[in-house]
């Protein structure tokens, strides 16, 4: 659905490329994840795939197509939920989705109280956007992506600025919007979302996609396959995962003492991430 | 055409909604007041504003451009201070129909406005024709400015010292008739000399048209030069 090849982007002014060579696609019904710090390159290159950003280079072909080749019918077929909130502020939730939704012709627009319903916004539909809590204007700007029920979805940092109960449930509605088919495009340095909804994720820094690949592979190519059991005295061992239900070794230590605790030592992405790049993924 | 009219509405409902720029809907009626009423008034008088009238009537047609520069900008530069524009990048209407809708309506009214205003001012009695050229070259000061001021500002504290400074470029051109008379055209450069200039030869009982045609292709130029400087900016 989308691919990318040697995609290079320097901004003008710039002597440094922002973006060096970038390689990655995303198959249809996937979401895909950028990881990586702020000033990576994440949203330069999500701007440069929703058309915003001209004068890249490099292929980035999109259903098959060149992106330049795309006219103005491309963006009838993708959405974009940005990083912050942007709405007009005097006008109502649903004045702001009625203009936006107005500049799409031919194109089914989703049920807008049905819309509002699924961010729990109804009660504040009606009510001048400027009234707005950040996280409702994020939820806002969720819905105002989706309701033109585009194929293609770009999110960046998509729980960024809301609640752990409402981040949860967008990522919910990003994953049902996966399971509808939809090709979904998310950039984060926030491990967990990426985690959580990503079947694939790439590591950015300093403009260079570090290392590809699903979740679970990085957290387990990177980390132990092994748990480490902890009793009440404190004492700890680690024991190797094969096997371990044979392993003896393993029997007489629980019998040691109270168990306190069993954990697998699998490395977390932001753990991979700084063993791959060197950098945090916090700012 | 819906999608077009609907950005219309929307600029009027903003406009509306923001108490400061709803007073500016005023400025017209003022302004009536004082070139319509007022200065008609001291010139019956005072015999020694009578050379002045054309000026007079040179800074009404100009001013009355100023309520839709001034709102129709503020709009649009709230718009790319709040990051709304950067949504216009990714729908599928056009940048150049998006332009269009945005600025038609103002530069109706204020062609409106210009009309009336010409119709109604008691000094000189100009055939509809003269004033109808008049008013569609005039009020293309509007989107020419909106445009250029937007395409150079991001906020709104950069844009009322833009604005304060683009309200004094507009009337430097009137300096010419001060100036001797080989010097004048030196203020060619602003697009509103030529308009100056052929509002005083109407003034004169002539048709002013050859300085209009000028002031009507030059302000046409600068109008597709600040459209891609602007385009080229705003919803980034």
């Amino acid at each position: 659905m989308i691919n990318v090849d040697a995609l290079t982007y320097t901004y003008p002014g710039n002597t440094e490329p922002t973006l060096k060579g970038l390689q990655f696609s995303i198959p249809r019904g996937s979401i895909f994840g950028f990881l990586g710090p702020s000033g990576a390159g994440k949203s330069t290159a999500q701007r440069i795939l929703y058309k915003i950003l001209p004068g890249f280079s490099g292929e980035v072909n999109v259903n098959g197509k060149p992106l330049a080749d795309w006219g103005r019918e491309y963006f009838a077929g993708i959405g974009v939920g940005f990083e912050l909130p942007n709405h007009y502020l005097k006008l109502s939730g649903r004045e702001n989705l009625d203009l936006f939704a107005s500049m799409y012709e031919g194109v089914t627009i989703r049920d807008r109280d049905e819309l509002f319903a699924m961010v729990d916004l109804q009660d504040a539909a009606d009510k001048p956007v400027e009234t707005y809590s950040k996280g409702m204007k994020m939820r806002l700007n969720f819905i105002r992506a989706i309701q033109h029920d585009p194929d293609i979805l770009f999110f960046d940092e998509p729980t960024s600025g809301l609640d752990p109960i409402n981040a949860g449930k967008i990522n919910q509605h990003i994953l049902d919007l996966r399971a509808r088919g939809k090709t979904i495009f998310i950039t984060t340095h926030n491990m967990n979302t990426a985690d959580k909804l990503c079947d694939t994720v790439s590591f950015l820094a300093d403009g260079e996609i570090k290392a590809t690949d699903s979740p679970e592979n990085l957290r387990k190519n990177y980390g132990k396959e092994a748990v480490r059991v902890t009793l009440e005295s404190g004492e700890s061992r680690e024991f190797a995962l094969p096997q371990l239900g044979f392993n003896e070794q393993f029997s007489d230590f629980l019998k040691q003492g109270t168990v306190r605790n069993i954990a697998t030592l699998d490395a977390s992405l932001d753990e991979v991430f700084i063993a791959v790049t060197g950098k945090s993924l916090q700012p | 055409m819906s999608r077009l009219l609907q950005l219309s509405v929307t600029d009027f409902k903003l406009i509306f909604r923001e108490p400061s720029l709803r007073a500016f809907f005023i400025l017209p009626f003022i302004l009536f007041v004082v070139f319509l009423w007022f200065f008609p008034m001291l010139v019956d008088r005072y015999d020694f504003l009578q050379p002045y009238v054309p000026l007079i009537l040179m800074v009404g047609v100009i001013e009355n451009t100023q309520l839709f520069s001034f709102i129709s900008s503020m709009v649009l530069i709230d718009e790319k201070e709040s990051n709304v524009a950067v949504n216009y990048g990714i729908v599928p209407i056009g940048p150049n129909a998006f332009v269009f809708s945005r600025l038609i309506l103002p530069y109706l009214i204020t062609v409106a406005l210009n009309l009336i205003f010409l119709a109604w001012q008691p000094f000189y009695d100009f055939p509809f024709g003269q004033e109808l050229l008049l008013s569609v070259v005039v009020s293309l000061v509007v989107p020419v400015y909106v445009l250029a001021l937007n395409a150079l500002v991001d906020n709104r504290m950069k844009g009322m010292i833009y604005i304060k400074a683009f309200n004094m470029i507009v009337l430097v051109p009137l300096a010419a008739f001060f100036v001797p008379a080989a010097y004048r055209h030196l203020f060619g450069l602003l697009p509103t000399h030529w308009i100056f200039q052929g509002i005083q030869e109407m003034t004169e009982g002539q048709s002013g048209a050859m300085y209009l045609t000028i002031g009507l292709v030059y302000l046409a130029l600068l109008l597709v030069v600040a459209t891609k400087k602007f385009l080229a900016y705003h919803f980034r």
